[in-house]
């Protein structure tokens, strides 16, 4: 993975084979080559970390506590969503899933031990946001209940268009080691959303009923989202009339997704 | 435990793995290799090829239901990103055997229906005793089950496969030695991790022992059936004994020459190379081997 490799164009493949390609270990491995080789947990070695005030250290490792529970939820999240997935592909596909959510904890924890914190579980439990342990819990007893819509719902498209929103936010006002991380992660997200999407409007167009079922996931978990981003922001030292602006963006990201 | 874990980072997988011996490959082997035309022309040998890959796509299916379903009952984080990583491997396995099949000329269309005819029954029971593990959530006998005795198993076919391919079939042999670095490391994780587990849990010593029991009477009841009915063994060896104007390239493999065993002589081979490996692993974790009948 020294060099990126030129990206399979997929867009001229028949449908089928396009799932084929775009679920593949091997098309993970070309998309991932570009942005992680020579950026040990995400950061390239040469990037300076600059010095930052105890308070914003202080919000800092708040807010990247519970980034680790939301990436601890999408790890177990898609890890248990490999053994209901409806075909070898989609396995294939949740696999790479599976080791990127995992990647992301890991860079984050090692961010956490940048900025000198030793204990990170007990300090991830003394600082996760309440309603971001609410979803995570809601989203592992979808999954349980093997109800794949709603489980692939809550995870590729409310969770991730979740972290999409607030990283992309984050990484714009974020010092530079933070942002670099922050911005692979992306990358990731962008993949993930785009498989739940696909995945899922399939189902619709076949199974037009089910968008009852998510609707109603939806509202549910909605509310959860919207307190964590409240409670987030005002770590990020957000002011209070900016705050909806990024509720905002979050639900016209799910809108665009087809999920309004 | 920290320090042994951070050996099993994603850091590291990614730098030995996909940057590593992944680099310019392209399901497992370089670009451009086929597999050769002694085995696609010769319907004998395509078919045993196509069965003995049957078999390595049920244990890598199996894998990666392990893998995964562990990864929600490890008890701390650092084993959990472990747990991607093999999750991913095993994918990856998947996708390379199955590859294989199509491109010895199963039809995409008729994959399940061939693992499904050609799958090992004993193989097959094997499996379903590692995920009842799995799926009570049971962390200490799910990892002894898929790190010790599945991955160790693995890991001395794919070697064994690996030393009669290597002259023969450079494009499986290339696939195969990726899988193996895999496993090693699968091996290595299970070693490490589960013996401070069992000190802490040795009430779970009797129920691990039996299912390594069971899991290796399905094993060696795999392994008879492969090397007891195998028609094409001759036709292998008369393959071997063209490619060479003495006898055909040796593939040795634990002081033996593979080309000049006998079925029998290789079953037995493979089954005490496995359970000798099991015997040195288990006493390192604290667990001590059950000889299981042999079938």
């Amino acid at each position: 993975m020294s060099e990126a490799l030129p990206l399979p164009e997929v867009h001229g493949l028949a449908h089928e084979a396009f799932l084929e390609e775009v679920h593949s270990f091997e098309f993970w491995f070309q998309s991932v080559s570009g942005y992680l080789a020579g950026r040990p947990y995400g950061q390239r070695p040469d990037l300076v970390d600059e010095p930052l005030a105890p308070d914003r250290r202080e919000r800092l490792v708040t807010v990247l506590c519970n980034y680790c529970v939301g990436e601890t939820a999408a790890l177990e999240g898609a890890s248990g969503l490999v053994a209901i997935a409806p075909d070898r592909l989609i396995q294939v596909f949740l696999s790479t899933q599976v080791v990127d959510e995992g990647r992301h904890l890991e860079v984050l924890l090692h961010r956490l031990r940048q900025l000198g914190v030793t204990d990170m579980e007990a300090e991830i439990a003394k600082r996760a946001s309440p309603a971001l342990v609410h979803f995570k819990r809601r989203l592992l007893e979808l999954v349980a209940s093997r109800d794949w819509e709603a489980a692939i719902f809550s995870q590729n498209v409310i969770l991730e268009a979740m972290e999409f929103t607030v990283f992309q936010s984050h990484a714009r006002t974020a010092d530079p080691v933070t942002r670099e991380l922050l911005q692979g992660i992306i990358k990731d997200e962008r993949r993930h959303i785009g498989f739940g999407e696909n995945e899922l409007g399939r189902r619709l167009r076949v199974s037009p009923h089910i968008r009852a079922r998510i609707g109603e996931v939806k509202r549910e978990l909605d509310h959860f989202v919207l307190d964590s981003f409240e409670e987030t922001l005002r770590e990020l030292g957000v002011p209070a009339s900016e705050r909806p602006e990024l509720g905002r963006s979050y639900l016209d990201a799910v809108a665009r997704l087809g999920f309004a | 435990m920290a320090d042994f874990l951070s050996m099993y980072s994603i850091q590291h997988w990614l730098e030995s793995c996909p940057q590593g011996y992944l680099t310019d490959t392209e399901y497992g082997h370089p670009a451009g290799e086929s597999e050769p035309d002694f085995v696609l022309s010769d319907p004998l040998l395509r078919d045993q090829a196509v069965g003995a890959t049957v078999q390595l796509v049920i244990g890598e299916r199996c894998a990666l239901a392990a893998s995964s379903g562990l990864i929600n009952s490890a008890p701390d984080e650092a084993s959990k990103r472990y747990l991607a990583t093999q999750t991913l491997d095993e994918a990856r396995h998947v996708e390379i055997f199955t590859q294989r099949l199509y491109d010895l000329g199963v039809k995409k269309a008729e994959l399940e229906e061939t693992l499904r005819q050609l799958g090992n029954p004993n193989l097959v029971r094997f499996a379903e005793i590692l995920l009842e593990k799995v799926d009570k959530k049971d962390f200490v006998a799910g990892v002894v089950g898929q790190n010790i005795v599945l991955e160790g198993m693995a890991f001395s076919v794919f070697e064994m496969m690996y030393a009669g391919n290597q002259a023969l079939n450079p494009k499986f042999a290339h696939t195969l030695s990726g899988t193996i670095a895999d496993e090693r490391r699968h091996v290595g994780f299970g070693e490490n991790r589960i013996g401070s587990l069992i000190r802490e849990h040795p009430e779970k010593k009797a129920e691990v022992e039996r299912m390594q029991r069971d899991m290796s009477y399905y094993m060696l009841a795999t392994f008879a059936d492969s090397f007891r009915n195998r028609p094409a063994q001759e036709e292998m060896a008369k393959v071997r004994a063209r490619m060479s104007g003495y006898g055909g390239p040796k593939a040795e493999w634990h002081g033996a020459d593979l080309s000049s065993l006998a079925p029998a002589e290789m079953e037995s081979l493979l089954a005490d190379t496995v359970l000798k490996e099991f015997k040195v692993r288990l006493a390192r974790i604290g667990l001590e081997y059950q000889t299981p009948v042999r079938p």
